[in-house]
């Protein structure tokens, strides 16, 4: 990777007028119309991989190990593990974009500072990339939904459901990534955002192992992991819905995302229109 | 495309200023600049050049004062201002991802305007900047000029009554700075108002109705460029380099009362004068040994060092 200069640190900026929060739709879809363009033609080459990263993991895991595995919940395991491979699916997806993407133009390019040079302000920015990033998230969790339906491991018809669900899921990801590039000052931090964030949420949201048999305290912790909330809702839509508890879990979710909304936005201006 | 002519300065400033931490960027100035006209700013880097541009364009908050740009308060009528701007910016900052003319629809969107209705313009606005023949090809294949002309043409998109131009040609070959000389001319010749940055003092002389010269955040003079050469330096330079030996004070107080001012540096002493050729002649060589002597006009370069000091203090 080529040599990144560090930026100052300019934290989360003074508090801004509630004109300065509040994006217009109009000039955030400019936004949002913009990176769904450079991804149409990038799709095709470098993203395709990661389309396929998580039938990786089923068929290793799910396929492979599940073979020595009895029932989980009374479920064969590959069919436990897909759902919440759905919602994995659509957190890297996010956390990618809105770590590496959004850095590169926000420090690198400057194509923010292009961008506010136009009627295009510091939050229509913030809610057109975090819609789009939710819109890709939710383009790959969709496509993965497909193969495992093509798998046969989906056994309910409310699945149907999961791409709007996966976009909301999308979104929290997407505004937590961005909260985090907002506020840092060099790129070399993602390692920890990485390895000590996303990776392990990865491995401990209850896609792979329920929490059902492991003590209290480990289930309350997950709580506290967005991709906890998804794994459930994605697992209760393919195995039929339990309404309440998807509705719960949805609305921890939008929660998050719009408490954290604003971190964003304070500290890109303060960094972009100092 | 032409503004509200007339009817008020395209740019109004009273007691602008910005800091940056302790550092002092723009320290309380007054300027107005008219419609129509191209308006040039000079000074050394760090004066505030920038940061002024930057007000004006919305990447930096106001630090104190007034600032009003055609006609709107800076502060609060941020969007409306800029949806009637056209920037170029100090540093290139065209979207790496997109074609040439990817670049001129995306931002036109930024606009709010609809890439359909715009797309007669972008085709104007290709041919206009001669790059049509490039229009396909990706920012990676552009040269420095061909993507300064881009970035022209892409502060055109949305039919700007004003144009902030931080530094268009800096580090451009002489060929590509000509080519974008001959776009803001003819700009300048439909009424656009023209706001421009520079280092070039021939690149000022060339373009610019009216100057401003900063120097630390302050302003140290104003005017049209031959009244400022005129009132600053005077008509003509006598450039002495002065040989083994010479005493540089003496000389001037041998010449005391014919000279309009002076500048002495390591090597060299400017006179200013409205002749030239005379303070040539009446000094005494015999005295004053130098190596060489050139009698030349005086030029803003002239006015540049004399107010900015010729030492660089960066």
């Amino acid at each position: 990777m080529a040599d990144f200069a560090d930026q100052p640190y300019t934290g989360l900026g003074p508090r801004i007028a509630a004109r300065d929060l509040v994006p217009s739709p109009g000039h955030a879809w400019s936004v949002w119309l913009r990176n769904a363009r450079v991804f149409s033609k990038l799709w095709k080459g470098a993203l395709l991989p990661q389309f396929l990263d998580p039938l990786f993991y089923l068929v290793a895991l799910g396929f492979g190990l599940g073979t020595y595995v009895a029932k989980v919940n009374g479920i064969p395991y590959r069919d436990f593990i897909a759902p919440g491979l759905i919602a994995s699916a659509t957190m890297w997806s996010a956390s990618f974009e809105c770590t590496y993407n959004v850095y590169l133009r926000m420090n690198e390019t400057r194509l923010y500072d292009a961008v506010l040079a136009t009627p295009v302000e510091v939050q229509d920015i913030v809610a057109g990339d975090l819609l789009w990033s939710a819109a890709r998230a939710t383009v790959y969790g969709t496509v993965f939904l497909t193969i495992v339906a093509a798998f046969g491991l989906i056994s309910s018809p409310w699945a149907i459901l999961i791409p709007p669900l996966v976009f909301v899921g999308g979104l929290c990801f997407s505004v937590i990534g961005y909260t985090f590039t907002s506020l840092i000052p060099k790129i070399d931090l993602y390692s920890y955002f990485f390895t000590l964030g996303v990776t392990p949420m990865f491995l401990f949201s209850g896609i792979f192992f329920p929490f059902n048999q492991l003590p209290g305290w480990v289930e309350a912790v997950a709580w506290l992991m967005p991709l906890y909330h998804l794994v459930e809702i994605t697992r209760g839509m393919a195995n039929g819905p339990d309404g309440l508890q998807v509705l719960l879990h949805t609305a921890w979710l939008v929660a998050v995302s719009a408490a954290l909304f604003t971190i964003p936005v304070r500290a890109l201006r303060a960094k972009l229109v100092p | 495309m032409i503004g509200e002519r007339g009817q008020g300065p395209a740019v109004l400033a009273r007691g602008l200023e910005k800091s940056y931490g302790d550092r002092v960027a723009v320290d309380r100035i007054d300027f107005e600049v008219r419609p129509g006209v191209c308006f040039g700013f000079l000074g050394p880097n760090g004066a505030g050049k920038t940061t002024t541009m930057k007000m004006i364009y919305g990447l930096a908050g106001i630090g104190g004062g007034e600032l009003r740009v055609l006609g709107m308060d800076a502060v609060r009528e941020r969007r409306r201002i800029k949806a009637r701007l056209g920037v170029v910016p100090q540093e290139t900052n065209l979207d790496g991802e997109l074609t040439v003319r990817e670049n001129l629809m995306v931002h036109a969107r930024y606009f709010g305007l609809d890439p359909a209705a715009v797309e007669r313009r972008i085709e104007e606005l290709l041919d206009f900047t001669i790059l049509r023949d490039r229009a396909a090809e990706s920012i990676w294949a552009l040269s420095g000029g061909m993507k300064r002309r881009l970035l022209v043409a892409r502060a055109l998109v949305n039919n700007p009554e004003l144009i902030v131009l931080d530094e268009p040609t800096t580090g451009l070959d002489p060929q590509a700075r000509l080519a974008v000389w001959r776009a803001l001319e003819r700009l300048r010749a439909r009424g656009v108002t023209l706001l421009l940055t520079t280092h070039y003092m021939e690149e000022a002389a060339r373009l610019c109705d009216r100057l401003l010269i900063m120097d630390h955040g302050r302003i140290v003079a104003e005017g049209e460029p031959g009244a400022l050469v005129r009132k600053h330096v005077g008509r003509e330079v006598l450039e002495l380099k002065l040989g083994e030996g010479c005493d540089a004070d003496a000389l001037l107080a041998s010449l005391d009362g014919r000279l309009d001012g002076y500048e002495l540096t390591e090597d060299a002493l400017m006179l200013y004068a409205d002749d030239a050729e005379d303070i040539l002649r009446v000094l005494d060589h015999e005295r004053f040994p130098t190596d060489s002597a050139l009698v030349r006009g005086a030029t803003l370069e002239d006015v540049f060092l004399r107010l900015t000091g010729r030492s660089l203090d960066e």
